[in-house]
C-alpha cells in the first residue's frame, strides 16, 4: 500500500531562476525503508522537508496517508541532521517533549520514555543534561525522542553524518531494530552509499539540475541484516553499482 | 580559585595601607582626602547613632520600587514586541532613540511634574532599569536557533507552546544579565535623582555632606552605595543560581 506519494512535484524558491526540484515522482509503500542519495546541494533535504510539511511545493502534490500535505502531520516524525536537543532539559525530559506538547506526561509516559531510552542504550543516562553527552549519545536521544511517539512515518535527514564510523555502525543497527519493532515507514537521507545500501529496501538516486529521481535500486536483502553483510560480495557488488551510477552523473561526488 | 581570592584580598589590604600611609605622612586635610581609619570610624559612629538608617531605607525604597516597575514593564513589553517582526521593525527607531536619550537628564523635569517626593525618583529608576531589560528580553526571545524552531514546527507546537517551552528558556540567561545591569544602574538612578532635590536618601546625604565640607561622610556614603550595589548584584546571581541554573548551561562551560 502506497502511503507517501509525490506526483510531479516541483519547488522553486522566490527569486531563483531555476527550480531546485523538478518533476519528482516518488512512491513509498507502507513499512518500506527508502534511502535518498545524491550529491550535496541536490535537493535531498528540500524534498524531505516538503514530505514533512515543513515546506510546500510550488507545483504538484505530495500525498501522505491520503492527505495532501500542507503542514506537518502528527503521524510524521522528523529527525534533523544535527541532534537538536533542548539544553535545559534532561535526556528524559527531552524524550518526553513530543508528548508534552499534546498533554501532561503521566507515569506511563515516563516509563515508556525510559524503555525507549533503554532500547538505544541510554538507560543509565536519563537524568543527564545534553552538554554532558557525547555526539553519539545525543543522536541516540533524538532517536529515542523520534520513536517515543511510535511514528507511522519517519523522515531522517542525514542523522548520522557527523558521527565517527564505529558509533555510526552501532546506531545503524539500532535504527534497523527500531524501525522493525515499531514498523515505521522510513525515508532516510544520506550521502553515505554503504549506509544507504545497508539500511534500505530501496535506494533512490536524486541528481541533475534541477534535481529529479534519476534511478531507483531495489536492495536484494531481507530486513534485520547482520553487520557482516557489509563484507559480503553480493553487498559490495550492489554498493559498487550505486557508486558507479552516482559517479556517472558527473562532477565531484560528495 | 581559592588562591586568586587570597591575592584579591591582599591587594585590597595593600591599597588601604598605602592610602592610610600617604594621608598620614603627607598630612593631607580630611576635607580633601580622609584616611581609611577616619572613614571607618565615621561609618561606625553613624551606624551606632542610627543616622544612616532612614537614608538607606529611603534609597532602598526608591531602588526596589523603581527596579520592580522597570523590570515588569521592560520584560513585559519585551515579550510583546518580540511576538512579531513587524512591531519590532516599527518600534526599532524609538527603541534606539530611547536608549540613546540620557534618562537621568529627565530628573529635573520629573521633579517639576511630580514634586520632591518619592514619585520622580521611582520613575527615574524605573526608566533606567526598563531599557536594559527590554532589550535583553527581545534579544533573548529572538535568539532561538532555526533548527529548534524547525523541531517545534515539525512537532506541531502552538505559538504559545513555542514561546513557553522554547523561547522563554532560551531567553532566561539574557533576561538575567539584563537584570544584573539594571539593578546596578538602579542605584545610580536613585542617587542622581536625589541630587536634584531630596531631604532623605544616600544621594541627599552626599549633597548635604558637600555643603558641610564633611568629606569623610561623603566617603562613608560612597562605601555604603558600593556595598548596596554589590549586594543587589549578588542577589540576582543567587536567584539565578538557585532557581534558573539549568537555563544558563552555556555560561558554565
Amino acid at each position: 500500500m502506497t502511503i507517501i506519494a509525490c506526483q510531479d512535484v516541483s519547488l522553486q524558491f522566490k527569486g531563483d531562476q531555476t527550480p531546485v526540484l523538478d518533476h519528482i515522482d516518488l512512491q513509498v509503500q507502507k513499512g518500506e525503508f527508502v534511502s535518498i542519495i545524491g550529491k550535496s546541494g541536490s535537493g535531498k533535504t528540500t524534498l524531505l522537508q516538503m514530505i514533512g510539511g515543513l515546506l510546500n511545493p510550488t507545483k504538484g502534490d505530495i500525498t501522505v496517508l491520503g492527505n495532501v500535505i500542507t503542514e506537518p502531520l502528527t503521524e510524521i516524525t522528523y529527525v534533523f541532521q544535527r541532534p537538536v536537543l533542548l539544553e535545559w532539559r534532561t535526556v528524559l525530559e527531552n524524550v518526553l517533549m513530543p508528548i508534552e506538547l499534546k498533554k501532561r506526561p503521566n507515569q506511563e509516559d515516563r516509563n515508556k520514555a525510559k524503555e525507549v531510552l533503554a532500547l538505544v542504550g541510554l538507560a543509565d543516562h536519563t537524568n543527564k543534561y545534553p552538554h554532558e553527552l557525547s555526539g553519539g549519545m545525543m543522536s541516540r536521544v533524538t532517536l529515542a525522542r523520534a520513536f517515543m511517539t511510535e511514528p507511522e512515518i519517519l523522515l531522517m535527514d542525514e542523522p548520522f553524518s557527523s558521527l565517527d564510523a564505529m558509533t555510526k555502525e552501532q546506531l545503524q543497527l539500532e535504527l534497523m531494530k527500531l524501525t522493525d519493532q515499531f514498523s515505521s515507514t522510513t525515508i532516510f537521507i544520506t550521502h553515505d552509499i554503504t549506509e544507504a545500501a545497508y539500511l534500505s529496501d530501496r535506494v533512490v538516486l536524486l541528481g541533475e539540475q534541477p534535481a529529479r529521481v534519476v534511478k531507483e535500486f531495489q536492495m536484494p536483502f531481507s530486513r534485520l541484516r547482520p553487520k557482516k553483510l557489509k563484507y559480503d560480495p553480493s553487498f559490495i557488488k550492489v554498493v559498487k553499482e550505486l557508486y558507479d551510477s552516482i559517479d556517472g552523473l558527473g562532477g565531484s561526488s560528495s | 580559585m581559592k588562591k586568586t581570592r587570597i591575592f584579591s584580598f591582599l591587594l585590597f589590604i595593600i591599597m588601604l595601607i598605602t592610602w592610610e600611609f600617604v594621608v598620614q605622612v603627607k598630612g593631607i586635610s580630611k576635607i580633601i582626602l580622609p584616611a581609611p581609619t577616619t572613614i571607618a570610624a565615621n561609618l561606625f559612629q553613624h551606624f551606632q547613632s542610627g543616622y544612616f538608617y532612614p537614608h538607606i531605607i529611603a534609597t532602598a525604597f526608591e531602588v526596589f520600587g523603581g527596579f520592580f516597575i522597570g523590570a515588569i514593564l521592560g520584560i513585559g513589553l519585551g515579550f510583546l514586541v518580540a511576538q512579531s517582526k513587524t512591531t519590532q521593525e516599527i518600534l526599532q527607531p524609538y527603541i534606539i532613540a530611547s536608549q540613546a536619550m540620557p534618562k537621568l537628564a529627565l530628573a529635573p523635569l520629573l521633579v517639576l511634574w511630580f514634586g520632591f517626593g518619592y514619585t520622580p525618583k521611582i520613575i527615574i529608576v524605573a526608566l533606567v532599569c526598563f531599557f536594559p531589560l527590554f532589550e535583553s528580553t527581545v534579544t533573548g526571545l529572538s535568539h532561538v536557533s532555526r533548527e529548534k524552531l524547525a523541531l517545534f514546527q515539525s512537532l506541531k507546537a502552538t505559538r504559545f507552546q513555542t514561546l513557553r517551552k522554547l523561547r522563554l528558556p532560551t531567553a532566561m540567561p539574557f533576561i538575567f544579565s539584563g537584570l544584573r545591569v539594571a539593578v546596578v544602574l538602579s542605584v545610580v538612578g536613585a542617587v542622581i535623582s536625589e541630587f536634584i532635590g531630596a531631604n532623605k536618601g544616600l544621594g541627599a546625604l552626599i549633597i548635604a555632606s558637600q555643603g558641610m565640607l564633611d568629606t569623610t561622610l561623603m566617603f562613608s556614603v560612597f562605601i555604603l552605595l558600593t556595598v548596596i550595589g554589590i549586594l543587589l548584584y549578588q542577589l540576582i546571581n543567587w536567584v539565578e543560581a538557585l532557581f534558573f541554573k539549568k537555563y544558563s548551561y552555556s555560561r558554565e562551560k
